[in-house]
């Protein structure tokens, strides 16, 4: 078993229905027909991003391809790279973002799963930039899964700073931590409790405050990456705010109608009102 | 009606409102105005302030000067002792607008301050506020006992300022509405040359129905219908006048990437992901013909123009011209050296321009294979291309800048729209890249010549589709079409409609003006 993380191996279909080998294959169709600038791939935290505001406003116009299969270990994922899902793209990024699922493999063992799929994909694709993301904190208080995660970051960092054209991209776990009171209580931030707004079971990050802790620092090195820069929507926003003028200046005719006489308005009035 | 609420109303709240001292130069010219214009604040500040303004100026000067003036000081300069009786009241409402009937009614206002204030003892004493009604009536300096007449009238008032208030509202917001189609220019169509019309906010249809993404929308020649193919493998024919769903063609097995009617409107064209291409009976929507021969994906299909081939383009790099009588591949034009996207037809048929993943376009000439030029300045995939009618030749020559010594130019020209965002026009006779238009933000994924000859539209993927003005170079106009991608565009050669297809499944219908 100790090398278990670093062997590609498919996913056990314990349910017996077979998802996990559709989703290959509906990758596999993906990336043959689409053809992203943007991959990620990995678990359930790349897997769910899709369904964030984020990935509609500012995933989509990069043209990202998303390979992410919830509890994907990274054995799975090393299979599943060197099963061809990207072998019919030429992506100017990947994105890689697994290990959590890990249990029961030490911090080196995850490392070195994470560490073959970075090899896999950089002979698959030598020409695309990889961002290898850290592992994330995980469970409402610290406890030695954090602290195996902790290791594991500090040992990509490592071994990842030499590799050409791929960039460790961790965000600190204080991101993720409740905020000491105003002025600095450290103790308090120092106690890492993690709040549900965040991580809503404590693993998975919530669709708009979670995933735009992870995704704002991403999407600057991607768009680093691909010397473009998403243009903030001109749409929904723009339109946004002018119905929300409207809206305001509606409540405002409102509010006269209510409060206001205007008695300019009628002048003719009070003749008509003594008839 | 709530007793406290009205007699908040009443009681004055100068700190609310803003009362506009008159300019210190018009004081000059009526030394005598200051006593009534002391009159006049407070009449703001007890009267006026009641009604409800946001705001109230003084302003002596001419009726005339002050189109919105409300009442001039008949009353406020007798009290005051004053020869001048050119002080104006301007009321100002909220929205900022002057209210004002447009011409001062001196006696009515007088009459309806005095009408309003017996209306107050009125609704004072039937409401049993005598005390109130005391100090009232010892303010307003009026007789003790209070007229049967006025009864109720306060609150007929209140509520026929609801009722005018209301209609006021509804003319306003009809106002606005005319103010925007002012500024946004939307005339009507009949002020208008054809040339000009050009599509307008909002759509007229929205046409749901696929299930996948829309890869291309197309007019008929002659029906009102048009088509749409999508990648979930059909295609739908829907008529654009009405946005009636008229019925779907089966056939292909995986995302359709393009079809194309023939110059009648009898026959459809379609190419798929599937590697095949099928031709169509348009009167009995039966699939005639299957044409195989492609190694991968078909981008891209078109017909000559006699109608008796079809051109296609295909992920396998090549061209291919099929023979619609027998269905047989009878020529292959090869050169690129990646997925070639699509491929369009010259008018008279002898030229074909292809453009690719390789970044480049290409022409080659029909009947020999031979390649005539080889168009390379896009710096990312080359997504759409198209020839430009002979209608656009003199805004394209002043586009270009060509000296008024030199010969004009004669094209063939061809527009081409790339991943890198921009839009290069070219002259096939001599293969140089005449201008470029930029300003779309995301990869552009189709382009139509307004039959005009005035302006190139496009379709992109920031979500928008743009009218350009071609003789000026510039972005004339974009619209929000789609919440997601907009992955086809075309414009009907007689019809004032453009129809629009995006990655958000829906295919829109809008109306030129």
């Amino acid at each position: 078993m100790s090398t278990r993380a670093a062997e590609p191996h498919p996913v056990e279909d314990i349910h017996g229905d077979g998802r996990w080998m559709s989703m290959h294959k509906h990758f596999l169709h993906d990336a043959k027909e689409k053809e992203p600038e943007v991959v990620l791939i990995g678990d359930s935290l790349i897997r769910n991003v899709v369904w964030s505001p984020i990935w509609k406003r500012m995933f989509e116009p990069l043209h990202c391809l998303n390979l992410g299969v919830g509890g994907d270990r990274t054995e799975h994922v090393l299979w599943r790279v060197l099963n061809g899902e990207l072998d019919q793209i030429e992506p100017k990024v990947i994105v890689l973002m697994v290990g959590t699922n890990n249990h029961g493999d030490t911090a080196e063992q995850v490392t070195a799963g994470i560490m073959a799929i970075v090899k896999a994909i950089l002979d698959k694709q030598p020409s695309s930039y990889l961002i290898v993301m850290g592992l994330l904190p995980r469970g409402e208080h610290p406890n030695p899964l954090r602290e195996k995660h902790t290791t594991v970051n500090q040992q990509l960092s490592n071994q990842l700073a030499n590799t050409p054209m791929t960039t460790f991209l961790h965000v600190d776990d204080q991101d993720f931590f409740l905020p000491g009171p105003k002025g600095g209580d450290p103790v308090t931030a120092a106690n890492g409790v993690i709040p549900r707004e965040l991580m809503y079971d404590f693993l998975h990050l919530s669709m708009d405050e979670g995933y735009q802790k992870l995704c704002d620092p991403l999407l600057e090195e991607i768009q680093n990456c691909l010397g473009t820069f998403v243009k903030v929507e001109s749409t929904s926003f723009d339109t946004g705010s002018m119905s929300e003028d409207a809206a305001v200046e509606k409540c405002e005719l409102e509010t006269c109608r209510e409060i206001k006489f205007r008695p300019f308005a009628d002048i003719e009035g009070p003749h008509q009102l003594l008839l | 009606m709530n007793k406290s609420h009205l007699a908040s109303r009443l009681a004055p709240r100068p700190g609310n409102r803003m009362v506009d001292e008159p300019e210190a130069e018009q004081q000059k010219e009526r030394p005598d105005c200051s006593e009534s214009r002391n009159l006049a604040l407070s009449l703001v500040r007890r009267g006026v302030d009641a009604w409800g303004l946001e705001r109230v100026s003084v302003v002596p000067g001419g009726l005339g000067e002050v189109q919105s003036a409300i009442m001039a000081g008949d009353r406020l300069t007798r009290d005051a002792g004053s020869p001048d009786s050119r002080l104006v009241l301007v009321g100002i409402s909220r929205s900022g607008r002057a209210l004002s009937s447009g011409t001062p009614v001196l006696d009515s206002v007088l009459q309806f301050n005095f009408i309003t204030n017996k209306a107050i003892a009125d609704y004072l004493l039937a409401n049993g506020f005598n005390s109130a009604l005391e100090h009232f009536q010892k303010e307003a300096g009026m007789p003790q006992e209070v007229e049967k007449k006025f009864s109720g009238l306060l609150e007929k008032r209140w509520t026929s300022v609801i009722r005018l208030q209301k209609k006021v509202m509804d003319l306003e917001s009809k106002l606005s509405e005319v103010e925007e189609e002012v500024n946004n220019g939307a005339p009507t169509r009949d002020r208008r040359s054809p040339g000009e019309w050009i599509p307008r906010p909002p759509e007229r249809y929205i046409l749901n129905g696929h299930r996948s993404p829309i890869t291309r929308v197309v007019f008929h020649p002659r029906f009102n219908v048009m088509v749409s193919c999508s990648e979930d493998a059909t295609i739908k024919v829907w008529d654009y006048e009405t946005g009636d769903y008229e019925r779907t063609l089966k056939g292909h097995t995986d995302s359709v990437q393009d079809a194309a009617f023939d110059a009648t409107g009898k026959t459809l064209v379609s190419c798929s992901a599937d590697m095949t291409i099928k031709l169509w009976d348009f009167n009995g929507y039966e699939c005639i013909k299957t044409m195989y021969g492609h190694d991968h994906n078909v981008s891209s299909v078109t017909f000559l123009p006699s109608g008796d081939f079809v051109v296609s383009s295909s992920r396998d790099k090549t061209i291919k011209m099929w023979e619609v009588a027998t269905g047989y591949c009878v020529k292959t034009y090869t050169g690129h050296r990646e997925w070639v996207r699509m491929v369009r037809v010259y008018q008279d048929g002898s030229l074909l321009a292809s453009c690719s993943n390789d970044q480049t376009v290409r022409v080659w000439v029909t009947a020999t294979k031979e390649c005539k030029a080889e168009l390379r300045e896009h710096e990312h995939v080359v997504e759409c291309i198209a020839w430009a009618p002979d209608s656009a030749q003199p805004a394209i020559n002043e586009a270009a800048g060509s000296e008024s010594k030199s010969p004009k130019r004669s094209g063939p020209f061809l527009m081409s729209g790339s991943r890198d965002k921009t839009m290069k026009m070219w002259d096939v006779s001599v293969g140089t890249c005449l201008f470029t238009l930029m300003g779309h933000d995301n990869w552009i994924r189709d382009l139509v010549f307004h039959p005009g000859g005035k302006y190139i539209l496009s379709a992109s993927d920031d979500k928008t589709i743009r009218v350009w003005d071609t003789q000026n170079k510039r972005n004339h106009k974009t619209l929000q079409a789609h919440p997601h991608f907009v992955t086809s565009i075309d414009m009907h050669r007689n019809s004032p409609f453009v129809i629009t297809g995006s990655v958000d499944m829906s295919v829109k219908v809008w109306e030129c003006r």
